[in-house]
C-alpha cells in the first residue's frame, strides 16, 4: 500500500522497552511511522535498509553507545537529511556539547512527555507536527 | 565578574533584555536570569551550552529554555557551595603545597596533589569536589608521613582539608532541608521526582507518589497555637520516616503538606504505606508538654503511580486530586487515583 508514503519515519534507539513504548505510542499520535532499535548497531542496520527523517537515540545503550553510532552515522551517511534527537537524563549536561559536535541536531531530557517530546520534533523539523 | 554601579547595572539589563528579543525569548524571571548568566559570563558551561545552540540555529522554545534553567540555575546555590568550597580547598593545598616545597620534600611526592589542584579548576559536580576532598585527605596524611620535619604542619593542613569536607557536607545537607522539620525541602523534592521518574522511565520500574495533608490543621493552630502547631509538624514529620521504606524519599511539600516519593512500589504498596502512616499517627496522641493533652493528629492522604510518556505535573496532579477526594469523603483516609 502507498496510502502511508507521506508519512515521516522514525526510529525509536534505546535499550528500554518502556521508552520505546512511550515514544511510539507519541510518534504515532503524530502519525509518525515508527521502527525500534534496542541499540546503535541495530539501528545502524535498520537505516541501511530504510533512511528515517527523524532518529530519536538514547546515550547508555549495551553493543553500540548513543553517542558511537551517530558518529557512526554521520560517518556512513554523511549529511543525509535524517535528524538525530538525543535523549539523556537530567546531570548528563556535558554529553549535550559532546553530542552536537558528534552531529547530533537536538537533545531532550527524560523523563519526556508527549508535548515535549512534539516541540522538539517540531523544532528540528521545522514542522507543525 | 560582580556588576556593582547602577549604570553598569543598567547597561547590562539593556544587553540582556535587547539579546533576549533578538531570539525572541518570553521575557520571564526564569529566561530573564538564563540571559543574565550568559551574558555575565560566570557560567561557563551554561555560556558553551548555548552556544551550542545558537550555532546550531536551534530553537530556544520553552522546553529547551526550562532544561537549561533546571539543569544550570535551579541548583545554582549548590554550585555556589561547590564554587566557594572548591576556593577554600584550593587555598589549602597551595598551603600545603608550599610547606612542603619550603622543607624539601622531593617534588614526585606531591605531584599527584599538583594534579588535582589542576583539577579541581574544572570540578563542578558535588560528588566530583566530594571524591577530590577525599583524595586530598590521603595525599596529605601520606605527605605528613613521609617528612618528618613538616609532620606537624602537615597534619595541621590535613585537618584544615577535613574541616572544609565536613562544612561542604553540612552546607550541602542544609540546601536540601526544609529547617523546621529537618525533611527534605520543596527543592530537593521537585529535583528528585524528575530524576526517579527518568529512572522509572528507563528501567520500566513502577514508582508512586503519596501527598499528606494534616487535616484541619488550621484549627489547630488558632486552638493551640502557632508554636504547637509547629510541633505538630515536626511529630507528624518523624512518624513519617519511621514509616516509610528506607528507599523512600519524605519531603515538606509546603505549609502543613508533605509528598513521600516511593521507588520501585506499585498502586498496592503505596496505599500500604500510606496506610501505615495514617495509622501510626492516629493511633497516639500528639506528644507535647501541655494540658490537656492534644488528641491525635490525622491526615489525609492522596496517591498516584507514574506513568511514563505522562508530564510529571499530571502525575503529581492526580495525587493532589486523591488527596482532595480523601478530605471530602471525611478525611482520616488513603484514596487512590489511577
Amino acid at each position: 500500500m502507498t496510502t502511508t508514503t507521506t508519512r515521516l519515519y522514525c526510529l525509536v534507539v534505546d535499550d528500554s522497552l518502556v521508552v520505546r513504548k512511550v515514544a511510539r505510542r507519541i510518534l504515532n499520535s503524530l502519525k509518525f511511522n515508527v521502527d525500534e532499535a534496542e541499540n546503535g548497531q541495530v539501528a545502524l542496520d535498520l537505516c541501511g535498509t530504510l533512511m528515517p527523517d527523524l532518529i530519536l537515540l538514547d546515550w547508555n545503550m549495551p553493543v553500540m553507545s548513543g553517542i558511537e553510532f551517530v558518529r557512526a552515522f554521520r560517518e556512513k551517511y554523511g549529511a543525509v537529511s535524517a535528524k538525530v534527537i538525543f535523549c539523556t537524563t537530567q546531570g548528563d549536561v556535558e554529553h549535550i556539547r559532546d553530542a552536537a559536535a558528534a552531529g547530533a541536531n537536538d537533545y531532550i531530557i527524560k523523563p519526556f512527555d508527549a508535548a515535549m517530546l512534539r516541540r522538539k520534533i517540531e523544532a528540528v523539523l521545522g514542522i507543525a507536527a | 565578574m560582580y556588576v556593582a554601579n547602577p549604570t553598569a547595572i543598567k547597561a547590562l539589563a539593556d544587553v540582556v533584555v535587547s539579546s533576549m528579543q533578538r531570539f525572541r525569548i518570553p521575557l520571564t524571571p526564569e529566561n530573564y536570569s538564563l540571559w543574565y548568566e550568559y551574558h555575565i559570563g560566570n557560567n561557563r558551561e551554561l555560556q558553551r551550552t548555548m552556544d551550542v545552540i545558537i550555532s546550531n540555529s536551534a530553537d530556544f522554545d520553552e522546553t529547551v529554555l526550562h532544561d537549561l534553567y533546571v539543569t544550570f540555575l535551579s541548583s545554582a546555590k549548590e554550585a555556589e557551595i561547590v564554587r566557594e568550597t572548591s576556593v577554600n580547598v584550593q587555598d589549602a593545598l597551595r598551603n600545603l603545597i608550599s610547606v612542603a616545597l619550603r622543607v624539601g620534600v622531593d617534588a614526585d611526592e606531591f605531584g599527584a596533589a599538583l594534579t588535582e589542584l589542576a583539577a579541581m579548576e574544572h570540578t563542578k559536580s558535588t560528588d566530583g569536589l566530594r571524591d577530590l576532598v577525599g583524595h586530598l585527605i590521603g595525599e596529605s596524611r601520606k605527605m605528613a608521613e613521609k617528612s618528618q620535619v613538616a609532620g606537624a604542619r602537615m597534619r595541621e593542613s590535613a585537618s584544615k582539608i577535613e574541616t572544609l569536607e565536613r562544612r561542604l557536607e553540612s552546607a550541602l545537607v542544609e540546601a536540601r532541608t526544609d529547617s523546621l522539620t529537618g525533611l527534605a525541602n520543596r527543592r530537593f523534592f521537585d529535583s528528585r521526582l524528575r530524576a526517579l521518574a527518568g529512572d522509572a522511565m528507563n528501567s520500566g520500574d513502577e514508582l508512586s507518589l503519596l501527598m499528606i495533608d494534616v487535616d484541619r490543621f488550621k484549627r489547630v493552630n488558632d486552638t493551640w497555637g502557632h508554636r504547637v502547631g509547629d510541633e505538630l509538624l515536626r511529630h507528624l514529620a518523624s512518624t513519617l520516616q519511621r514509616t516509610v521504606r528506607r528507599e523512600d524519599l519524605v519531603a515538606r511539600y509546603g505549609g502543613e503538606e508533605f509528598a513521600v516519593i516511593l521507588p520501585q512500589a506499585d498502586a498496592a504498596a503505596a496505599i500500604a504505606v500510606g496506610e501505615n502512616i495514617r495509622r501510626a499517627l492516629a493511633s497516639v496522641p500528639v506528644p507535647l508538654d501541655v494540658t490537656p493533652v492534644m488528641p491525635p493528629a490525622t491526615v489525609s492522604i492522596g496517591v498516584s503511580c507514574y506513568q511514563p510518556g505522562d508530564p510529571l505535573s499530571e502525575w503529581v496532579g492526580k495525587a493532589d486530586a486523591a488527596l482532595y477526594r480523601a478530605k471530602q469523603e471525611g478525611r482520616d483516609q488513603v484514596r487512590y487515583i489511577q
